[in-house]
């Protein structure tokens, strides 16, 4: 009798503890991104580049399935609840309803969830015990080339796909190339939120001139652009600079970040 | 029967455990960002529950300036250029309200979380020669990076530990509102006053 007391529970713990980790939807794989320098797009003339400490990285962006667990868990994010302030009338508008992505979408559960501000993008990173990359990390793992280079340089791989409108139906993830990290879809998916996404210092109206510039933008006059050329990493920095934290848009994502300790 | 007994207790303490676990990974921090639905309109960036210090080394939350319209502008004190012009421009806002000047809160949350503590915002209070009407705040790197992002304030942190940082006044309603925000050093702040006095009237 002892010995199936001592049975059931041990594999009623193990049920409970399976149950709470695994959930319906399988742990993310997170990369380790090793340390090293990243020079900023924008940046101060005479400045080192930018120490990137070692951190671990998302494999792929989040899922509407994953985030379909975090809705549940947490009903202030449910459409019908979420704030105005903190996402926009956009959010999440291509679910069947709060808690369903719905079966006409079922070719989506794979794919990163996008129509998301934010806001919510950095709920769900907390909720998991990460954090959203900074953009400086962003890049930094972004930049790696891809694994396989027949497919083209970074620059006109990612050049290509801005070119192209967006697909009808999004992809899912791994749908696109792999870097050298071993991360998927870097570029060529979606647009993804970082952290400090308003970092980039620009003017709010283009017609202002430079005195004016001076006096809206501290240091605004010593920002140079690390490289003319880089008109992807330029349209990058633009599309970041152009959005507010409740905007919720159909071609951007997320993927997390986590410390290393 | 004691068997019996003794795994319904053991059950029940495991499940409670799992409970409590479930429960602590779904709220916590995600639910703290989001105050509930009472006073506070929808729009209020008092929503954000995040906790500050003060100049007076004191934990307030946004919603503590609720009450009074709050003039709000990001600054970071070993900034050398705009942030003592633009905390000037406001003392100024404060001196042209005159007696109702009073009546405002003047708040200057700070980028810098690894050097404005207290004790460096209540120098800077001091060589400023702001009055009590103004609330100098620490808080976390999320929380500051949040409020930028409430209040559309760009800002990033340079390799030498100083800030790249827009220049905005924003004027907050009673319950949080943004109301005007103004960009700009030594800006024309007639609309500003405009909207102040409306909202000390209303």
């Amino acid at each position: 009798m002892k010995r199936i007391l001592i049975f059931i529970l041990v594999f009623s713990f193990a049920y409970a503890t399976q149950g709470q980790t695994a959930g319906s939807v399988p742990e993310k794989k997170m990369l380790t991104i090793k340390s090293g320098e990243y020079i900023p797009f924008f940046r101060l003339p005479g400045t080192d580049p930018v120490f990137i400490k070692s951190f671990l990285l998302d494999e792929t962006a989040v899922t509407n399935a994953e985030f379909l667990e975090f809705v549940k868990a947490n009903p202030q994010w449910r459409r019908s609840k979420v704030s105005r302030l903190m996402a926009d009338t956009n959010y999440l508008k291509y679910w069947k309803s709060d808690l369903e992505i719905g079966e006409h979408n079922k070719e989506l559960y794979n794919s990163p969830v996008v129509y998301i501000s934010w806001f919510a993008a950095k709920a769900y990173a907390q909720w998991k015990g990460k954090r959203l990359p900074t953009v400086a990390e962003w890049e930094y793992a972004g930049m790696a080339p891809l694994v396989n280079s027949r497919e083209g340089t970074l620059t006109s791989y990612v050049l290509n796909w801005y070119s192209k409108p967006n697909p009808k139906v999004l992809p899912n993830v791994r749908s696109t190339y792999r870097n050298k990290y071993g991360l998927y879809d870097m570029h060529g998916l979606i647009w993804e939120w970082t952290f400090d996404f308003n970092s980039f210092i620009k003017s709010g109206d283009s017609r202002a001139n430079t005195e004016d510039e001076l006096k809206l933008f501290c240091a605004s006059s010593t920002l140079y652009v690390n490289n003319k050329s880089d008109y992807a990493s330029f349209l990058r920095f633009s599309y970041r600079g152009s959005l507010k934290g409740n905007f919720c848009i159909a071609n951007l994502g997320f993927r997390c970040a986590k410390d290393i300790n | 029967m004691k068997k019996f007994f003794l795994l319904t207790v053991i059950g029940s303490i495991l499940f409670t455990a799992c409970n409590n676990n479930s429960k602590s990974a779904f709220t916590g921090e995600i639910e703290s960002n989001v105050a509930p639905v009472g006073t506070i309109p929808e729009q209020s960036i008092y929503n954000l529950t995040d906790t500050f210090t003060t100049d007076q080394n004191q934990t307030v939350r946004l919603s503590d300036f609720a009450g009074k319209p709050t003039v709000m502008v990001m600054i970071f004190t070993h900034c050398d250029y705009a942030c003592p012009r633009l905390t000037a421009d406001v003392k100024e806002l404060e001196e042209k309200l005159g007696k109702n000047g009073d009546k405002v809160n003047f708040v200057l949350p700070s980028f810098d979380s690894e050097r404005d503590f207290p004790k460096q915002l209540a120098k800077y209070k001091h060589d400023m020669k702001l009055d009590d009407n103004f609330t100098l705040l620490h808080g976390s790197d999320d929380a500051m990076r949040t409020l930028s992002v409430l209040l559309n304030v760009q800002y990033q942190k340079n390799q030498d530990g100083n800030f790249s940082h827009s220049n905005v006044i924003s004027v907050l309603d009673a319950s949080g509102n943004l109301i005007f925000q103004k960009e700009g050093i030594q800006a024309n702040h007639e609309e500003t006053m405009k909207k102040l006095n409306e909202l000390l009237k209303g």
